[in-house]
């Protein structure tokens, strides 16, 4: 089943190719600077502030090389997202990350975070598929291979 | 306390057991019985029970007149039979008779009254929805001797008093909750007015404008139910004429329907008065120092002698009310009984017979209505005004004056003349009625004293309890980092609406809410990679053990939850417990919930 909706903030998201970073904290740092300037970001800084208090807790990863950084937060007024390949893994804790989707939203959109992260995990499956998204050189092509496996 | 470490949960559920959860969810939500569903099945035997108490009751009536007059027919005509003698004995004896039963009833059973009630709007409003037996049946049997030998007082009283004892006896039997119990009491006041006046929706609206306060769809449902089948079964015995027929007008010039129109003004001013006079009546017998059969026996004396003059005054009105609408009246004739029977009424009333108003309210009403649609014809022949039309609409507009309740009036006029071309004339009449009586009058037939008891008891009962008494220890929590898993996994162990999310100190962070991941219960990816921290609402509303239970209330209409965490203060918010809406309910009816099995705070 596709939620339009998650799909709706797939197409809307923020699309980065080849991020290289050492570190976990430095990636996740160059997707939240993405964000900068973004209309439905109200306050960077307390957004960056809750996504690493977020990662502090058992930091969502899936397995294959997914990292979800993300967080519950006033600090955007609506769902953001910023989706970001690295064919270089970067290591977040043990694990070597090829895709990372960062995520904000507002505290009262559980619903939709529950759904866009199941979105996510359910399509994000395989190395085929991983393989596929880490090679697309923009978000068009970036969702297309999302259509090709739905 | 449920021991939920700080650790990450990595269980997973298996596909089989994810399914289970879901079904069992699924299930439970869609086909487990509400507290009002399981109302709405009782209303609809108490309904039956309403009808057949009423049947009992009407049957046992004229039996007793049959044995008191020795006449099988109504009691006007009964009464037009007999010598002047009889005429002012039989409502003498019967008066005494129902005077030495409450006597006794009230020398044996005072002890049972002062731990029930009798009255069943008390036992709605602000009892426990227990009525006492052996009293109402007292009530009763002294009704049946006043209203069998012909007193001037309705049998609506002890009709509805049966029919809502056996709704009492109901909800006792199956140890229903308070409000439940309550609720079921009203529906059986509905049911028994239905059968009464063969009025069903009238029925509804009496017990839900007048003793409930309010007309909402929750409350309304089971009274309707009750009150329809309450008319079915009362119809399949007597006949599913209504009570009053109209004999059918029709409008003979649309100039008319400026008189009908204002009908609504002379009951208004008039109701007023005569809600004063029965008051003054009752004022006036208070003094007269007399033991109750005595009195019972001097109003049962009065109404026999003002019987001799004019034998229609006795009864509860129906038959002269009928009579009305169907037979040709002098003005003068109108005049004399409405005289006769107020004061017939107002000495019944006022002696202390067990009965209602109800029905001679309806006479009253119908005959100021008649008297001013004799003026009418008198000053303006040409409209050709048929004074009985004037009749049907001055009842309702008499009743909605007295009552203070016009949307009853309006349905229980229309319901009991069954003639749509009254009906416009009904709802303007009503209306302006109740609005010029209200001016005058603010205390009405039925209304201020539950309005008194009603407040005084909440307020009472609100100002003694508070947090500390009701909170309920170790509620069910989990920590933050609680994964997906485990919070499906606790809200299917457990049949609460929220988790409380707690860190190591036990401070509150949040709660978890069913509503908001139950539909998430089977998506197996999110196990593991959500957890409670993710989902929480950090502004669940919490209170602590010092704060009243005015406040308590205003956070659970925040909540919308039935339970509300309880914290030691607002600022450090240590967990100590949870209170719950059910405790508060019980607590306000007076009754601990003695099946609480975890420990709670105490006073001290």
């Amino acid at each position: 089943m596709i939620s339009r909706k998650s799909v709706e903030h797939l197409r809307t998201a923020i699309f980065i190719r080849n991020l290289e970073a050492k570190s976990e904290h430095e990636a996740i740092l160059k997707l939240i600077g993405a964000l900068q300037g973004h209309p439905l970001v109200k306050d960077l800084s307390e957004l960056s502030a809750a996504i690493f208090d977020r990662q502090q807790s058992d930091p969502p990863l899936f397995p294959g090389g997914i990292a979800f950084p993300h967080a519950r937060t006033n600090s955007v007024s609506s769902m953001v997202m910023v989706a970001a390949t690295c064919p270089q893994p970067i290591p977040f804790g043990e694990m070597p990350v090829r895709l990372i989707f960062l995520i904000g939203v507002p505290k009262h959109a559980g619903a939709e975070y529950l759904e866009m992260i199941s979105f996510l995990a359910r399509h994000v499956r395989g190395d085929q598929v991983i393989d596929r998204l880490v090679q697309t050189e923009d978000l068009p092509s970036f969702l297309l291979a999302f259509a090709e496996h739905p | 306390m449920d021991k939920i470490g700080e650790n990450s949960q990595t269980r997973t559920l298996s596909p089989l057991f994810r399914q289970l959860l879901r079904l069992k969810v699924w299930t439970v939500e869609r086909f487990r019985l509400s507290e009002r569903q399981v109302t709405l099945i009782w209303a609809a035997l108490i309904g039956v029970l309403g009808a057949l108490a009423s049947e009992v009751f009407r049957k046992a009536t004229e039996l007793l007149h049959y044995l008191a007059t020795g006449s099988e027919s109504g009691i006007i005509t009964s009464f037009s039979r007999l010598p002047w003698w009889q005429r002012l004995a039989v409502p003498t004896v019967g008066g005494l008779l129902a005077g030495l039963t409450l006597w006794l009833g009230n020398r044996l059973f005072a002890s049972i009254r002062q731990k029930s009630t009798t009255d069943y709007m008390e036992a709605i409003v602000v009892g426990s929805g227990i009525i006492s037996v052996r009293a109402s049946l007292v009530k009763s049997l002294s009704a049946l001797f006043s209203i069998g030998t012909g007193t001037s007082i309705g049998r609506e009283g002890p009709l509805v008093q049966l029919s809502s004892l056996a709704a009492s006896l109901v909800g006792r039997i199956r140890r229903f909750p308070i409000p439940q119990r309550r609720h079921l009491v009203a529906c059986g006041a509905a049911a028994g007015i239905a059968s009464a006046y063969n009025a069903p929706i009238a029925a509804s609206f009496f017990v839900a404008e007048i003793i409930l306060g309010t007309v909402v769809v929750e409350s309304l449902g089971p009274l309707i139910l009750a009150s329809v089948v309450a008319a079915f079964v009362s119809q399949a015995m007597n006949g599913s004429e209504p009570l009053y027929k109209s004999p059918g007008f029709n409008l003979h010039t649309r100039w008319e329907i400026i008189p009908l129109s204002c009908i609504g003004f002379v009951s208004g001013f008039v109701a007023p008065a005569y809600l004063r006079f029965l008051r003054t009546a009752e004022r006036l017998f208070s003094k007269v120092e007399i033991p109750i059969p005595m009195k019972l026996a001097l109003g049962g004396a009065m109404v026999g002698a003002l019987a001799i003059l004019n034998p229609a005054v006795s009864g509860n009105g129906q038959g002269v009310l009928r009579s009305l609408f169907h037979q040709n009246w002098f003005w003068d004739e109108v005049l004399a009984i409405l005289v006769l029977k107020l004061v017939a009424t107002a000495v019944a009333f006022g002696s202390g017979v067990v009965g209602g108003v109800f029905t001679p309210t309806l006479f009253i009403g119908a005959a100021i209505g008649m008297l001013y649609g004799q003026a009418v014809l008198f000053l303006a022949p040409d409209l050709r005004s048929d004074p009985a039309m004037y009749g049907l609409v001055g009842m309702g507009a008499f009743i909605a004056a007295t009552t203070g309740a016009p949307l009853m009036a309006i349905l229980m006029a229309f319901e009991l003349t069954l003639d749509y071309a009254i009906a416009p004339f009904l709802m303007v009449n009503c209306v302006v009625a109740y609005y010029c009586s209200s001016i005058f009058e603010r205390r009405f037939m039925y209304g201020e004293s539950l309005e008194r008891k009603g407040a005084a008891f909440f307020n009472q009962q609100l100002a003694e309890v508070s947090i500390r008494d009701l909170v309920r220890l170790d509620p069910l929590t989990l920590a933050k980092n609680a994964t997906f898993a485990k919070i499906a996994e606790t809200f299917v162990q457990h049949r609460f609406q929220h988790i409380y999310i707690v860190d190591k100190e036990k401070r509150l962070l949040g709660a978890v809410s069913l509503h908001d991941v139950k539909t998430f219960l089977d998506r197996p990816e999110l196990e593991t990679v959500v957890i409670a921290a993710d989902i929480m609402n950090e502004d669940f509303p919490c209170v602590s053990p010092l704060q009243g239970m005015s406040e308590a209330l205003h956070k659970f209409s925040e909540a919308n939850s039935e339970r509300l965490p309880v914290v030691d203060d607002l600022s450090s918010k240590r967990l100590i417990g949870s209170i719950s809406k059910t405790d508060i309910i019980l607590h306000l009816a007076g009754e601990q919930n003695s099946t609480g099995t975890n420990r709670r705070l105490g006073k001290g």
